[in-house]
C-alpha cells in the first residue's frame, strides 16, 4: 500500500468537493432541478442567514438547538452513566449478569422509537418521554460495553494483584476498572450516536420544539432550502458531539494513567 | 475471573426466575387497577390481541405481511449497503486517493441521523418502499464502508507483500488476504449497520407508511390499543434479537474457519 | 504500490448505484394507469366515493386510495408524483403550494368550512374571552386550516405564541393530549372535535368572526398537473362522481349517513351531526363569481387563497405570497364545466 503522501491526496479530497459543488450549482442554476428538490447554493444561503438572524417562525434558532442539546445530555447522561454502572456489576458478579440480562438483551435490538408512543400515551407530550426514550437507548450500549470491558480484564493481572493480597474493591478500582475503561468509553461513543439519532426522530415524529421538529414543519410548507439547511445544522452538532466526546475520552485515559 | 462465572444451569435459572417476576409484575400492574386499562394491558390481553390479530388481521393488513414487509425494507436496504459498502470501503483503504476523495462523503452520513434526511427523501421519492429502501442503505453504508476501510488497515503488510511475490494478481490478493484479515472489522461495522438499519426501518414506518410492524404500532396507538402496542414492541424486539443472533451465527462461520495470525 | 481498481469494486459501486436508481418509482406503462387519490377519513361525502367505488365504476382504472394526515402531506406526494389527487386538501396548504410554483391547479371545491373547524375549550379552564387563553395550551395541526384560523384569531386579539402556548399535533394525539389533561384546548375538526366535546369540552365560538376578517377556509380538490393533462377525462370523471355522492347525500340523507359513519368509523348520530356543519357547495354553485367562476373569468376564491398566502407568508410559512395572478391561473375550472355537461 501506498504510504501517505498528504500533498497530493489533499488534492483529491478538494476535487471531490468541487465535482460534487460545480455539479449542484449546474443542476439548480440550469433549472434542471427544480428548487423544491434541490435548494441552489443562494437559496440555502439566504434560508440560513435567515434563520440565524431571524430564528425559524417565532423562536430562535438556538432555542431548537438549545433544547435538543439539552435533552441529549439529560437522556444520554443519565442513560450512560446508569447503564455504565450497572454493566461493570453485571460483569463483576455472574449472578448480576443473570438477572438483568434478559432484559438488557431485549432492549438492545428494540428500535427505540417503537416504544416511544407508548410512552408518549403514559408520561405526555411534554420532556418526559423523550428523556425516558433516550435513556432506555443509552442505557443497554453502555452496560453490555461495559461487561464485556469487565470480562476482558487480564486474568493475569487479577490472579498478581490478589496474591498481593488486594480486597475486592480495591481489585476492582485499580484492575478491572482501568482495564474496563476503553471498552467502556467505546460504548459510550456508540451510545450518543444513538442517542442523537433517536432523539431527532422521536423530534420529528411527536415534537413541537427542537431542531428535528423544525425540518418536518419546514418539511410541511415544501420550504426545502430551511430542511437543507436544518440537516446540515442536525449532521454538523452531530459531528461536533462525536468531537466532544473524543476529547473527553482523551482526557479520562490520560487521567486513568494510561 | 473464573471464579465470577455461575454455572450455566443456575445463570438460566436466575434469567427465567427473573423474566418470569418481571411478567408477574407487569400482570399486577395491568390487572390491579394501579393503572388504567387502556395505558397497559395485561400479558393475557397481549396474547389476545396476536390470537385476533393471527385471525382477523390488523386493519386489514395480515401480521405476517407486516412483519415480511418490515424485515423485507430492512434486510433489502441492508444487503443493498452490504454489496456496495464492502467493496467501496476495501478500495477507500486500498487507494488513498479513492479514501480521500470519498471519505468526506462517507464520514459526513456517518453521524446525520437517518431520519433527518428522510424527509427529503420522501420529496424525491414518494412515500413508496423506494424512499425507505434508500433511506437503510444511506444508513447502512457508510457505517459498513468505514468498518472496511478500518479493516484493511489491519492488513498486515508483510502477507501482502508475500502473496505478491508468489505472483498474485491485485484480484487475487484482495479476495485472500486483504478480505479475511479485514473480516473481524467488517463484521463489527455489519452488527452496528443492521441494528441501525433495523431501528431506521421502523421510525421510517412510523413517519410514512401504509404497512409494516412500525405502521402497526402507530395505528393501534391512534386507537389507544396498548395491547397491540405491546405485541408490537414483543415482536419487534424477539425480531432484533433474530437478526444479530443471525449475523452473530454468520460471523462465527466465515470468520473462524480462517486462521488469525 | 498501487492496484487497479479490482473488478469487484466497480461491480459493487456499480451495484449500489443501480439499486439506488431502481429505487425510483416506476412510471406505469399499462394501458390504463391507476389513479393516486390522496383523501382524508372525514366525515364528508368524499368518503362516499371511495367507499361506494364510485370512481373504479366510472372509469374502469384502478384507483390507489391513500390515506393522508394533512394536506401538506398530499402536497409533499404531489411533488414527489406520487399522488395525482388531492381530495379534500385545505385552502391552507394549497394557497402554500400555489405560491411556490408548484405544478398543483385547484379543480373543484369541497366545502366552505364554516363552523366545522372550531376551537374547543376545556370547561373547566373557565375559558370565555380570547385573553382567557393566556397561559394556556391549544393544538392544532400545523399547516392545516385549523392552524391558520387560530394564528388569526391571535393576531386579530394582538396575543402572541408566547402568550398562547401552541403545540402541534394531530387529531388523535389531540384526544390523547386532552384525555391525559396536557392541553386545555384545541382547534381542530370532526371527528377529534366531537370526542373532545363529549369529555369535558364546550365550543369557544370563533368561525364568524374570523370569517368575517376574511379567514375564509375551505376544503379542496386539487390536482397534479401532470397528471390532469394527460388524464383529464379521469378528473372530470372523479368531480362528476363526487356531485352524484353530494346529491346522494342531499337525497337521501339517513342512507348517505350511514355510508359515511361506516367509512369512518363513527356512530351515525356523530356522522349526521358532523356532516350538517359543513356548507358543502354544489357544482353549480361553484362554477359563479362567488367561488371559481369559469374558464377564463377566475372567481372570487382566488383572493381567498391569495390573502391565505399572505398571512402565511407574515408567518414566515412560506416566502411570499405572489400576485393574484398566480392563484387565478391555478383554478382550472374546465373540469368542472365538462363534469356538469
Amino acid at each position: 500500500m501506498d504510504a501517505a503522501e498528504p500533498a497530493r491526496l489533499w488534492r483529491w479530497r478538494a476535487g471531490s468537493v468541487a465535482v460534487l459543488a460545480a455539479a449542484w450549482v449546474g443542476a439548480t442554476a440550469s433549472g434542471l432541478v427544480p428548487s423544491v428538490f434541490l435548494p441552489s447554493p443562494g437559496d440555502l444561503w439566504d434560508a440560513a442567514a435567515d434563520m440565524v438572524t431571524e430564528g425559524y417562525k417565532d423562536r430562535p434558532l438556538l432555542d431548537h438547538i438549545g433544547l435538543s442539546l439539552l435533552r441529549v445530555f439529560t437522556g444520554f447522561g443519565a442513560g450512560a452513566l446508569l447503564g455504565t454502572a450497572l454493566g461493570l456489576l453485571m460483569g463483576w458478579r455472574g449472578w448480576i449478569d443473570a438477572l438483568f440480562a434478559p432484559f438488557i438483551e431485549f432492549l438492545r435490538p428494540l428500535p427505540q422509537l417503537a416504544y416511544l408512543l407508548l410512552l408518549i400515551i403514559w408520561l405526555g407530550i411534554g420532556e418526559a418521554p423523550k428523556i425516558v426514550l433516550l435513556f432506555l437507548a443509552a442505557l443497554p450500549v453502555a452496560a453490555v460495553a461495559a461487561r464485556d470491558g469487565v470480562r476482558r480484564t487480564s486474568l493475569a493481572r487479577l490472579a498478581a494483584a490478589r496474591t498481593l493480597g488486594a480486597s475486592e474493591w480495591q481489585l476492582f478500582r485499580h484492575v478491572v476498572l482501568p482495564s474496563a475503561l476503553p471498552d467502556i468509553l467505546i460504548g459510550a461513543r456508540l451510545a450518543l450516536g444513538i442517542v442523537y439519532g433517536t432523539l431527532i426522530a422521536a423530534e420529528i415524529i411527536a415534537g413541537s420544539t427542537g431542531l428535528g421538529w423544525m425540518i418536518v414543519d419546514a418539511g410541511r410548507y415544501l420550504r426545502s432550502d430551511q430542511v437543507f439547511v436544518g440537516v446540515l445544522i442536525i449532521g454538523l452538532m452531530g459531528v461536533a458531539l462525536d468531537r466532544l466526546l473524543v476529547l473527553a475520552e482523551r482526557r479520562i485515559v490520560h487521567w486513568a494513567g494510561r | 475471573m473464573e471464579n465470577k462465572r455461575l454455572p450455566v444451569a443456575t445463570s438460566l435459572l436466575l434469567s427465567a426466575l427473573s423474566v418470569a417476576a418481571a411478567l408477574g409484575l407487569w400482570q399486577f400492574l395491568a390487572t390491579s387497577g394501579t393503572v388504567a386499562p387502556e395505558l397497559l394491558a395485561s400479558p393475557a390481553q397481549v396474547l389476545n390481541a396476536l390470537e385476533e390479530i393471527l385471525r382477523d388481521g390488523y386493519r386489514g393488513t395480515t401480521l405476517t405481511h407486516n412483519a415480511a414487509v418490515t424485515l423485507g425494507r430492512c434486510l433489502l436496504g441492508f444487503g443493498l449497503a452490504v454489496v456496495a459498502g464492502i467493496p467501496l470501503g476495501l478500495l477507500m483503504g486500498l487507494q488513498p486517493r479513492a479514501g480521500a476523495a470519498l471519505g468526506d462523503i462517507v464520514q459526513f452520513l456517518r453521524p446525520l441521523p437517518p431520519l433527518s434526511y428522510m424527509i427529503l427523501l420522501i420529496l424525491w421519492f414518494g412515500t413508496g418502499d423506494g424512499s425507505k429502501v434508500a433511506l437503510l442503505f444511506l444508513t447502512a453504508l457508510p457505517i459498513i464502508a468505514s468498518a472496511a476501510m478500518a479493516g484493511v488497515r489491519l492488513v498486515p503488510r508483510a502477507r501482502i507483500l508475500v502473496a505478491r511475490s508468489l505472483g498474485a494478481s491485485a484480484p487475487q490478493v484482495v479476495l485472500h488476504v486483504v478480505l479475511p484479515s479485514a473480516l473481524p472489522s467488517i463484521f463489527t461495522g455489519l452488527r452496528i449497520a443492521l441494528a441501525a438499519a433495523f431501528s431506521t426501518v421502523v421510525a421510517a414506518e412510523l413517519l410514512a407508511a401504509t404497512d409494516g410492524l412500525g405502521w402497526m404500532v402507530l395505528s393501534a396507538s391512534r386507537f389507544l390499543r396498548s395491547d397491540v402496542i405491546l405485541l408490537g414492541i414483543l415482536i419487534l424486539g424477539l425480531s432484533g434479537m433474530a437478526l444479530s443472533w443471525a449475523l452473530l451465527l454468520a460471523e462465527r462461520r466465515l470468520v473462524h474457519w480462517h486462521g488469525r495470525g | 504500490m498501487t492496484h487497479p481498481i479490482p473488478r469487484r469494486v466497480a461491480l459493487g459501486a456499480a451495484l449500489g448505484l443501480g439499486a439506488l436508481a431502481l429505487a425510483r418509482p416506476h412510471v406505469a406503462r399499462a394501458a390504463a394507469p391507476p389513479i393516486n387519490i390522496g383523501f382524508f377519513t372525514e366525515t364528508k361525502p368524499t368518503i362516499i366515493v371511495k367507499a361506494q367505488g364510485l370512481l373504479e365504476k366510472a372509469t374502469g382504472q384502478t384507483v390507489n386510495w391513500t390515506e393522508y394526515g394533512s394536506g401538506a402531506e398530499i402536497n409533499a406526494a404531489i411533488v414527489a408524483g406520487g399522488a395525482d389527487i388531492g381530495f379534500g386538501s385545505g385552502s391552507s396548504p394549497v394557497a402554500a403550494a400555489i405560491s411556490q410554483n408548484l405544478p398543483v391547479w385547484l379543480v373543484g371545491l369541497v366545502d366552505n368550512i364554516g363552523p366545522a373547524e372550531e376551537l374547543t375549550v376545556r370547561t373547566a379552564a373557565n375559558i370565555h374571552t380570547v385573553a382567557d387563553l393566556k397561559g394556556h395550551k391549544i393544538a392544532t395541526p400545523f399547516g392545516s386550516t385549523s392552524h391558520f384560523r387560530l394564528l388569526g384569531l391571535l393576531k386579530l386579539n394582538g396575543l402572541t405564541q408566547r402568550d398562547v402556548t401552541v403545540i402541534d399535533l394531530r387529531g388523535d394525539a389531540i384526544v390523547a393530549a386532552w384525555t391525559r389533561g396536557d392541553i386545555d384546548g384545541a382547534y381542530i375538526w370532526a371527528p377529534a372535535k366531537s370526542k373532545l366535546l363529549a369529555s369535558g369540552g364546550s365550543v369557544f365560538r370563533t368561525w364568524d368572526k374570523l370569517d368575517a376578517a376574511g379567514y375564509v377556509i375551505a376544503d379542496t380538490i386539487v390536482a397534479r398537473a401532470g397528471f390532469a393533462e394527460q388524464q383529464p377525462q379521469a378528473v372530470v370523471a372523479l368531480l362528476r362522481v363526487y356531485g352524484q355522492a353530494l346529491d346522494f347525500y342531499r337525497s337521501k340523507p339517513e342512507e348517505a349517513v350511514q355510508v359515511v359513519a361506516k367509512a369512518t368509523g363513527v356512530s351515525a348520530e356523530v356522522a349526521a351531526a358532523d356532516l350538517k356543519e359543513y356548507d358543502f357547495i354544489s357544482l353549480h354553485d361553484q362554477l359563479t363569481p362567488e367561488w371559481l367562476g369559469t374558464p377564463g373569468k377566475p372567481g372570487r376564491f382566488a383572493e381567498v387563497l391569495h390573502r391565505t398566502a399572505q398571512f402565511l407568508a407574515e408567518q414566515k410559512s412560506i416566502k411570499s405570497a405572489g400576485p393574484l395572478s398566480l392563484y387565478q391561473k391555478a383554478i382550472r375550472t374546465e373540469f368542472l364545466k365538462q363534469a356538469l355537461a
